[in-house]
């Protein structure tokens, strides 16, 4: 995303950098003080003053003077609002365009106001592209002006490994355009050399009969190889295609794919490559054909008759305009039709399933009113079309046989002035009405690529993501994936300056400073949404923070090895996760090669061997989706096991208690106590009464840590986490 | 303070009772007062409020009535509501005004010039009540939401929205190119 725009040169000079200052920041306002579109106003960040630049006015504030910057979203745009001397400043207007480019700019400012000089970079794409400004499918580069978008280009990147098959299939193809043009030209020569010359015989008749019936067949033959192979091809590709995005999508951080929505990437694995599939079957397929047989068709036609060919070309732009007309026509007129089709079973069922409200309220008769609203509206618009269809298509085609007519009326004359031979003509016309049966087609082309494009884009989109991250982390942290230590985690964690949102206009953890020590356990209380769950996160290395730095035993947590760092987390969460398999499968998820003996101490440990061994299959009972199903404290012990086997030397725990009944809520505590003993330890909690074993408590309210101290020092004081404990004993107690 | 009282009991209780209540802002009850940072300030019913944001209830039906008046923070609870901001002064109303004006930002479309369709997107050319603009909606999506008979809703690409408040009233040209994307 565009942080830093290119200026107009009256901005640049009204800017007027002194030596030392830089330009960080600079990013348009499209909204003005008295609420309307607005086109010339800028703010400018440099590394001392904020600007606010308009044709009427430059404002410039002093960083130094600052206090804080945020963004606040209102409805369809937000405003930037600066703190100064105690009050908020509302800075500038903006459309939701311009929403994320703004929450970053904040940020800058809060960096720059703590006196750092980093500069905030995002890495989310533009939707609509700067230069063309057409709209971005979801990609990083614009498909339509990007270097490496040229269809050519990517569509060869893409057959590249499949080159040998291509080449067949392009040979095949070649091989129905020759044929399919060969055969007037045989027909040709059967009509004026062999009927219409005494000196033809009819063996020379039959033999030309033959040769057309065998490039008929020939024809035949070479389409169904060549649709055989296109569609294997295609489905190959869509099938490699899918295994690399899967493979891929696993790779990434959360961050891309929280990015995106939850069925966008599946989409891409599911719908993007099976456009592919379907290019490849469809128009691929087709496509050298199509193009041979329409180059040559009319070089042919220009060599057998000059005036004729020009009658036949004259009517190609007609044709063309007219199929273009009609199918944007018939588009809309189905697209409506489709819409109300739509309102109609949408209404049916809203109704249907709100049967017992419409019948308690006594609402049947409005309902049925509205329904045959709907249901006539639909029927007219549909009679409609197909009266249109069949009036408008017949016509459609009668107008497209014109050229045909055309050129017979013409070369007919010819024929009579003896400037023509019948054969020709023969020839002639066949070659306009290939010429004419492929101008739909290939009107069809520009889309089907775009499509394709838009696909491809989307797909290596994903695929080249993992370069552009690596790319950022070798630059920042100096080395890839196989550089990074493989450290052995001791416990001794540390927050420094953390902050870190999910978007980017919404900080979640705020400059969270905190040391634990090895073997520490750390109790987490707030209210939901302050940011306690997030912090595990940024632990687990789902997310890595925007700014400040997370410290394991004093490395970066974005230098060690992620896998190896992984291998050494146990992970207990309020909702566990079950995969489909057996009970043995999902404990030993976190250590395939644990032996049985080792599966069955950790079961016993995390209190859960007793409920499994009265399982009708024991460790071999089938669990997850649509297996046996275990209750919520069951899966909560599996989850431990899983935990203990692992012999982590980070525990995580969030909400491991929660929503359990007191009993298995006692036999969890208990399989836990066991499991954090000598291990540092993050807990989650809302029942305070599940933390009185933590080492020290931390209050995280309004993103930031307010309260930190063991049990006691925190009811000494008298703060947030007294009033939590009290409110909950209050609460019990009736 | 507000977070501290968020954790007694009685409070809590209190706080309940208050959500529950209609509390009217008058000409009679309550001060607004511009702040030099560009907000409001209110004073009402014996609190005092640095800065409180204003909502409307019925931003489509009823863009100059029920705004409900709250607290600036992130969590945002309701001060009260006034009825009809007409009631107000004229000052007052055009300080409220300028707020809503700050929070909504709903071009209402009146003339649509022009709209081209390419590969799943339709470029949309019009002229609205703050301005000539070009936006993108995805062609795919819901971009085009039927509030009622006659009310539109479109959302761009960038989710800025577009407000048609009725239909009819656009001429029979301007219609059919609509039709495509309702």
């Amino acid at each position: 995303m565009i942080l830093k725009y290119d200026l107009p040169r009256e901005v640049t000079e009204a800017l007027a950098l002194t030596g030392e200052e830089k330009l960080y920041y600079a990013v348009p306002y499209d909204i003005d003080g008295k609420g309307n579109w607005n086109k010339d106003g800028y703010v400018l960040v440099t590394t001392t003053r904020i600007v606010v630049y308009s044709k009427a006015e430059v404002k410039s504030i002093p960083i130094a003077d600052c206090d804080a910057a945020k963004t606040e979203a209102c409805i369809g745009g937000g405003i930037l609002i600066l703190s100064r001397a105690g009050a908020e400043e509302c800075l500038v207007h903006y459309s939701a365009k311009h929403m994320s480019r703004y929450a970053y700019i904040a940020r800058g400012i809060n960096i720059l106001i703590s006196g750092r000089f980093e500069e905030v970079e995002s890495n989310e794409y533009e939707k609509i592209c700067p230069k063309c400004h057409k709209a971005i499918p979801g990609t990083k580069e614009c498909p339509h002006c990007s270097k490496t978008g040229g269809f050519l280009r990517s569509f060869l990147r893409l057959l590249a490994p499949y080159k040998a098959r291509v080449f067949g299939i392009s040979l095949l193809m070649i091989g129905a355009a020759v044929v399919t043009l060969l055969n007037p030209a045989v027909q040709r020569y059967l009509i004026d050399d062999v009927l219409r010359t005494s000196s033809g015989d009819i063996k020379t008749a039959y033999l030309c009969l033959g040769a057309m019936f065998f490039l008929s067949v020939s024809i035949v033959v070479i389409n169904i190889l060549k649709s055989y192979y296109c569609t294997v091809l295609g489905a190959q590709i869509a099938k490699d295609l899918r295994g690399k995005l899967f493979e891929k999508i696993q790779m990434l951080s959360l961050i891309f794919i929280n990015d995106r929505r939850p069925g966008e990437l599946m989409n891409r694995i599911i719908s993007d490559t099976g456009k592919i599939r379907e290019f490849m079957q469809t128009t691929f397929c087709n496509l050298f054909t199509v193009l041979f047989i329409f180059i040559w068709d009319m070089i042919f036609m220009l060599c057998i008759n000059v005036k004729l060919a020009l009658c036949a070309f004259i009517f190609i732009p007609v044709a063309v305009w007219l199929t273009g007309a009609f199918r944007n026509n018939i588009h809309r007129r189905f697209h409506l039709q489709y819409k109300k089709n739509d309102d109609v079973s949408s209404n049916l069922q809203d109704v249907i399933s709100g049967m017992r409200v419409v019948k308690t309220y006594g609402k049947e008769k409005e309902e049925s009113e509205k329904f045959n609203r709907l249901a006539q509206e639909y029927c007219k618009v549909q009679s409609k079309n197909e009266i249109f269809w069949a009036v408008f298509f017949p016509l459609l085609n009668f107008i497209m046989g014109l050229g045909v007519f055309f050129v017979i009326t013409v070369g007919g004359f010819d024929i009579l002035g003896e400037k023509l031979e019948p054969g020709e003509l023969f020839q002639f016309i066949t070659y306009t009405q290939l010429l004419y049966q492929y101008i739909s087609w290939m009107s069809y082309m520009p889309r089907d690529i775009m499509n394709l494009v838009s696909s491809m884009e989307r797909i290596n989109d994903v695929l080249d993501q993992e370069i552009y991250v690596e790319e950022g982390v070798v630059a920042a942290k100096g080395g890839s994936q196989d550089d990074k230590i493989c450290h052995d985690i001791k416990g001794d964690i540390s927050f420094r300056h953390a902050t870190f949102g999910y978007k980017s206009y919404q900080p979640v953890l705020w400059d969270i400073n905190l040391d634990v020590k090895e073997g520490e356990m750390i109790g987490i209380v707030g209210a939901s949404g302050a940011g306690k769950s997030t912090m595990i996160n940024l632990l687990m290395r789902l997310y890595q923070i925007d700014d400040g730095k997370l410290l394991i035993d004093g490395h970066e947590i974005d230098s060690l090895r992620s896998d190896y760092y992984h291998s050494q987390l146990g992970v207990v969460l309020q909702e566990t996760f079950l995969f489909s398999g057996t009970i043995l499968n999902n404990i030993r998820f976190s250590r395939p090669d644990a032996t049985m003996e080792e599966v069955i101490m950790a079961a016993k440990l995390a209190n859960a061997h007793e409920f499994i061994c009265k399982t009708p299959d024991g460790y071999n009972t089938y669990v997850g989706e649509k297996g046996h199903t275990l209750s919520g404290g069951e899966r909560q012990r599996i989850a431990i096991a899983r935990a203990i086997l692992n012999q982590p030397r980070l525990l995580i725990l969030d909400e491991a208690t929660a929503s359990l009944d007191t009993e298995s809520e006692y036999m969890i505590q208990k399989a836990l106590e066991r499991l954090t003993k000598g291990r540092t330890t993050f807990a989650i909690a809302h029942r305070l009464s599940t933390l009185k074993n933590a080492d020290r408590l931390l209050v995280i309210d309004n993103h930031r840590i307010a309260e930190i101290g063991s049990h006691e020092e925190l009811i000494a004081k008298k703060g947030m986490y007294y009033r939590l404990i009290k409110a909950q004993l209050e609460m019990q107690n009736g | 303070m507000e977070q501290k009282r968020n954790f007694e009991i009685e409070s809590m209780n209190e706080e309940v009772e208050q959500m529950t209540s209609l509390r009217q802002i008058t000409a009679e009850n309550a001060v607004f007062t511009k702040t030099d940072g560009g907000f409001i300030s209110l004073d009402f019913d014996s609190g005092h409020w640095d800065r409180v944001n204003v909502i409307r209830l019925f931003p489509f039906t009823d863009p100059d009535k029920y705004i409900s008046v709250r607290t600036a923070e992130e969590r945002s609870r309701e001060i009260g509501v006034i009825m009809d901001i007409r009631s107000l002064s004229k000052e007052t109303a055009e300080m409220l005004e300028a707020q809503l004006t700050l929070h909504y930002f709903t071009p209402v479309i009146q003339k649509v010039i022009d709209i081209k369709d390419e590969y799943g997107y339709a470029y949309f050319h019009v002229l609205t009540d703050r301005g000539e603009c070009r936006f993108i909606i995805n062609m795919g999506g819901n971009a085009v939401v039927r509030l009622t008979d006659s009310r539109l809703l479109i959302s761009d690409i960038d989710e800025n929205r577009f407000e048609i408040p009725d239909v009819f009233a656009l001429s029979v040209k301007e219609q059919r190119k609509l039709d495509l994307f309702l």
